[in-house]
């Protein structure tokens, strides 16, 4: 079974996200910033993180980086999930090394879909 | 949320409209359905609700605060269900204005919510009120949220004008009595309509 680690402030994302990812098979570890987001990044090896972006403590971005300078995360896909839709920010993801980009709000359809794609 | 959206802090979009009130002797700013807006300027924001509902987000200790503007696109929909159209779209309308908010400053455990609308204004196709179903969720998510609900005034029959001043957090609601209110109805049957064909879910970019 496939872990993916989902980092957002709102509990109602974090919930919706949950419901979707777990009853499609996935297993589901929940962080409410990125701070948090990075402690369980360590100490569970996630296959795939989706991360939002406005974030207390740590933002999306800023997350992104950090993970990037982990070995065990070096190449593990990792979403932006955000209701940012600014080119400038996409860039700024992409250069963090961010796997790609959804805009808020999610389709559940387009979610899985794209899990599918890049999953390992 | 496809439509527009707006804050003080971007770019010279023309809404929502803007003027100066006179009778409250500062600037002013009408929030439509489907808009929301957030400040840190000593103003009023001014919408009027029929089923709509508004949350009055202010966090005091930033000194920010802002106003949503809307309903649920389908109320007859499973109200249990978690990822509902409704539901994801009622979220958005919410973790806008709260992102908003928050890039100006503002800390999620400092905020504190006015609710207002939901009234039995819209006819459904069913029994259930489209009012109540969108009472219910503002309700709801901000409870979900931890966000603490310091006001309320929901449901009944009338449609409500309200002016909210964030600076204050201090909120006027006039009850609208007339019998004959066509622009309200007309208006929140536009947005309800519109509503219909909005596709909630946005672009998925995997990048090379």
């Amino acid at each position: 079974m496939k872990t993916i680690l989902t980092v957002d402030d709102s509990p109602s994302i974090r919930q919706m996200l949950a419901y979707v990812l777990s009853s499609n098979g996935y297993h589901v570890i929940e962080a409410g910033d990125g701070e948090e987001g990075l402690l369980l990044a360590k100490e569970h090896q996630a296959d795939l993180i989706l991360t939002d972006q406005n974030m207390p403590k740590m933002d999306g971005i800023a997350l992104i980086k950090a993970l990037r300078g982990l070995p065990a995360y070096r190449h593990v896909p990792i979403m932006m999930l955000t209701t940012e839709s600014s080119p400038a920010l996409k860039q700024q993801g992409r250069e963090a090394g961010a796997t790609g980009w959804m805009v808020k709000p999610f389709d559940p359809e387009k979610l899985l879909e794209m899990l599918k794609k890049i999953l390992p | 949320m496809s439509g527009p959206g707006n804050s003080e802090n971007k770019r010279g979009e023309n809404y929502p409209v803007r003027y100066f009130d006179r009778h409250f002797g500062i600037e002013a700013a009408k929030i439509l359905p489907g808009e929301y807006f957030a400040t840190d300027k000593n103003m009023v924001l001014v919408t009027v609700l029929g089923s709509c509902v508004t949350a009055c987000l202010r966090d005091p200790r930033a000194g920010v605060g802002g106003m949503n503007h809307f309903m649920l696109p389908r109320s007859e929909q499973d109200p249990t269900n978690p990822i509902s159209m409704s539901a994801r779209y009622g979220t958005f309308a919410m973790e806008i204005l709260i992102n908003q908010l928050q890039k100006m400053g503002a800390r999620r455990e400092n905020m504190e919510a006015k609710v207002f609308g939901g009234g039995n204004v819209l006819r459904g196709f069913t029994a259930n009120s489209i009012g109540e179903a969108n009472a219910n969720f503002v309700t709801e998510y901000l409870h979900n949220e931890r966000i603490k609900i310091v006001a309320e005034d929901l449901l009944g029959v009338h449609p409500r004008k309200l002016y909210f001043f964030p600076a204050t957090g201090r909120v006027l609601v006039k009850k609208i009595k007339e019998l004959h209110n066509h622009t309200i109805v007309e208006r929140e049957s536009e947005y309800n309509l519109r509503l219909r064909n909005v596709v909630v879910g946005g672009d998925v970019e995997i990048f090379k």
